[in-house]
């Protein structure tokens, strides 16, 4: 909450000052981690009483809002915060079991693009600092044990690379769709595999990478500038 | 090019962008845990406990051939059903479904099988009197997470200043870990269990717990059991493992699953050729597995609490139908370690019982004799092929249990509630856990 709120400071603080663009995207991401395919492909192994299989954590969709800063030359800078939930249902009889992964990032962004050779392109570097949780449900319910809700938190660092172009809709807002591509070399879960697979130590470490791809459409509303 | 080219190309090109990598990844990412199972050995599991039995189920759910040989007249290994006894059915074994989160409750959940937070409270004998509270706080001493030594419970909790009027408190500490307060380890019974993620509150089962481990595991796979059948020899020293039996016949088969009681491998039961290496049989030593019973005394009225820890011949007693349907006056002594040693050398159950009588007598101002109907004694220790109560983490144990886990030569795979390392060693759960993962391990080797 504390990092949302400096968020929505800095936000408008860049506004009042010197900020340049505001974005807001949603996209479709597709998510693949070896530790988080392996514990639930632990989980439907080791339960043949269970038909319907959990599927992978594929899936997801995501939002963002970000701000980049106003600068003179084609690079730029700017700050993001996106959110993206993947889920993983699967029904039995008397026994529905789901898996609601949430991500929050916060962003530094390295803008490029709008140049002269490739005009309405832009690209981002963006690394994040990336905070996890997976919940689960079952027949409905948040599941408690020991009246607490099953949850696992993670945290790390992702670099993400995207590509889109911009197509001008009216005074100063813009539409572009993107491409992007990101990594998590390092996402420190250590009880991923307590809630998935309900066990610590079978399935693997403490930690995972993902790797995720995104398309999306951006909304963007410029500060009227010279590039 | 135009604008709505231009849109057209951009849209397809980050399309394609996404779908190629992720269509390859795809191709690349299994659903299930392995592509395809098509392995045409035999897998034969020695012993018929949850283990075994979990291990059967999966292997028979992928289609592998299987066969169980179970040395007793019975499945199920430490669970077990006692009916006509009270009015409502008795666990001779494992009774409590420890925690929530894991693969057991799972199972209850899917079955709908009707289970009961065990949220009964204790008094303590102490001082030759029953309290509501003890006059310092020794139940908290061995859940320190930091400083803890690699020492007995019983040294332990002398270091600490609690005398020997609490001996026999640790002692019912020290039993539900299943030893004696001065075998287990204070250090190496918290590690261990850092990995515990199931949850600290306990359950009983309405029915029993062998009811369910019976109706949905065990009724799909019971047909592979071969009962009475005592293996003795375990040959692995050619492609395939020739076990014998103490009838002198042979199975073969081409991975064994070994999961008896870690107190039957101690003891040299089984003959392994070649002999297992040093380090395992050092391992095997080095996992304690102490001496347990249960013995249930039924009364025609309930003067007892709900739970008695600190007797000096049983240091945890509890109401047996708690949880259960129906309301007959059943009291579980739960007797463990040096306790269960002393007990066990009194000769029959009739000594026993009035041992625990003259005791409950004490307690209760001869309330126990006056209102004795009957007892019920399941000595786990005499049994042959169990000799105990279950593993626990002993002085000086090490990464003993990571070592008497390991597989041999592809072919020798060990499981059971002893072979746990995820911190669920002594319950059913812990044991099914690992049934599945040499399983698992098998599949793993066989892809290799």
């Amino acid at each position: 909450m504390r990092a949302i709120l400096l968020f929505c400071f800095l936000i408008i603080g860049c506004s009042r000052s010197s900020a340049q663009e505001l974005r807001i995207e949603a996209s479709y991401e597709y998510l693949y981690s070896v530790q988080l395919d392996k514990a639930i492909q632990t989980y439907n192994f080791s339960r043949p009483f269970l038909a319907e299989k959990q599927p992978l954590l594929v899936n997801g969709i995501g939002t963002s809002i970000s701000y980049v800063f106003k600068n003179a030359n084609h690079f730029k800078h700017g700050i993001s915060l996106t959110y993206t939930y993947f889920r993983s249902s699967a029904e039995n009889d008397f026994f529905n079991n789901t898996l609601n992964l949430h991500f929050a990032k916060i962003g530094y962004i390295l803008h490029y693009g709008n140049t002269e050779k490739w005009k309405g392109f832009y690209s981002d570097l963006t690394f994040s600092a990336t905070s996890s949780i997976i919940l689960r449900n079952v027949n409905g319910e948040p599941f408690v044990y020991d009246e607490t809700s099953s949850k696992a938190l993670g945290i790390g660092g992702q670099l993400q690379l995207k590509f889109g172009h911009y197509f001008h809709l009216k005074n100063t807002s813009y539409l572009s769709p993107f491409i992007s591509f990101g990594y998590t070399p390092y996402l420190y879960c250590p009880n991923d595999e307590a809630v998935i697979n309900q066990t610590k130590g079978v399935v693997g470490d403490n930690w995972t990478s993902t790797a995720t791809g995104q398309v999306g459409v951006a909304f963007h509303i410029r500060k009227p500038t010279n590039d | 090019m135009n604008r709505r080219d231009f849109f057209k190309q951009t849209t397809l090109f980050s399309i394609g962008g996404l779908l190629i990598p992720s269509a390859f990844i795809e191709s690349c990412r299994k659903e299930a845990l392995f592509d395809e199972i098509n392995y045409g050995g035999k897998v034969i599991i020695i012993g018929a406990g949850a283990a075994g039995l979990y291990a059967a189920y999966i292997l028979k759910s992928k289609g592998i051939n299987f066969q169980i040989l179970e040395a007793s007249s019975k499945y199920g290994g430490r669970l077990g059903k006692l009916t006509g006894f009270a009015n409502f059915p008795i666990d001779l074994g494992a009774q409590w479904l420890h925690g929530q989160n894991n693969i057991v409750a799972d199972l209850t959940r899917k079955s709908r099988t009707q289970i009961t937070l065990d949220d009964s409270t204790e008094k303590y004998w102490f001082n030759n009197q029953l309290v509501t509270s003890l006059p310092k706080d020794i139940l908290s001493l061995f859940n320190r997470e930091d400083n803890l030594p690699d020492t007995s419970f019983k040294d332990f909790a002398l270091q600490e200043g609690f005398g020997n009027e609490y001996k026999y408190i640790v002692e019912g500490i020290a039993g539900d870990s299943g030893a004696a307060a001065s075998q287990i380890s204070a250090y190496w019974k918290v590690k261990e269990e850092e990995n515990w993620n199931s949850g600290d509150d306990d359950f009983k089962f309405q029915e029993s717990y062998f009811d369910l481990i019976d109706k949905e595991i065990a009724s799909s796979v019971n047909d592979k059991i071969l009962l009475n059948t005592i293996v003795s020899k375990i040959d692995y020293s050619e492609s395939q493992i020739i076990i014998t039996d103490a009838n002198a016949n042979t199975y073969t088969a081409d991975k064994v699953i070994v999961t008896v009681p870690i107190s039957i491998l101690k003891s040299g039961d089984i003959q392994f050729v070649p002999a297992l290496p040093v380090d395992k049989t050092v391992a095997f030593s080095k996992i304690g597995m102490g001496a347990g019973m249960k013995v249930f005394l039924k009364f025609s009225n309930t003067f007892f609490d709900q739970n008695i820890i600190g007797g000096t011949i049983c240091a945890a007693y509890a109401d047996d139908s708690i949880g259960k349907a129906q309301s007959d006056n059943v009291l579980l002594a739960f007797v463990m370690g040096e306790q269960a040693e002393y007990l066990t050398a009194l000769g029959s159950d009739a000594a026993i019982t009035t041992a625990l009588l003259q005791e409950l007598d004490l307690m209760y101002n001869g309330q126990a004799s006056a209102t004795f109907i009957a007892s019920h004694v399941q000595n786990w220790t005499s049994n042959p092929f169990v000799k105990g109560a279950y593993s626990y983490s002993t002085v000086g144990m090490g990464d003993a249990r990571r070592i008497a886990t390991q597989s041999i030569s592809k072919k020798l795979y060990f499981a059971g509630e002893a072979m746990n390392i995820n911190g669920h060693h002594q319950t059913v759960h812990g044991a099914v856990e690992t049934g599945y993962r040499e399983v698992i391990n098998i599949l793993n080797d066989l892809n290799k």
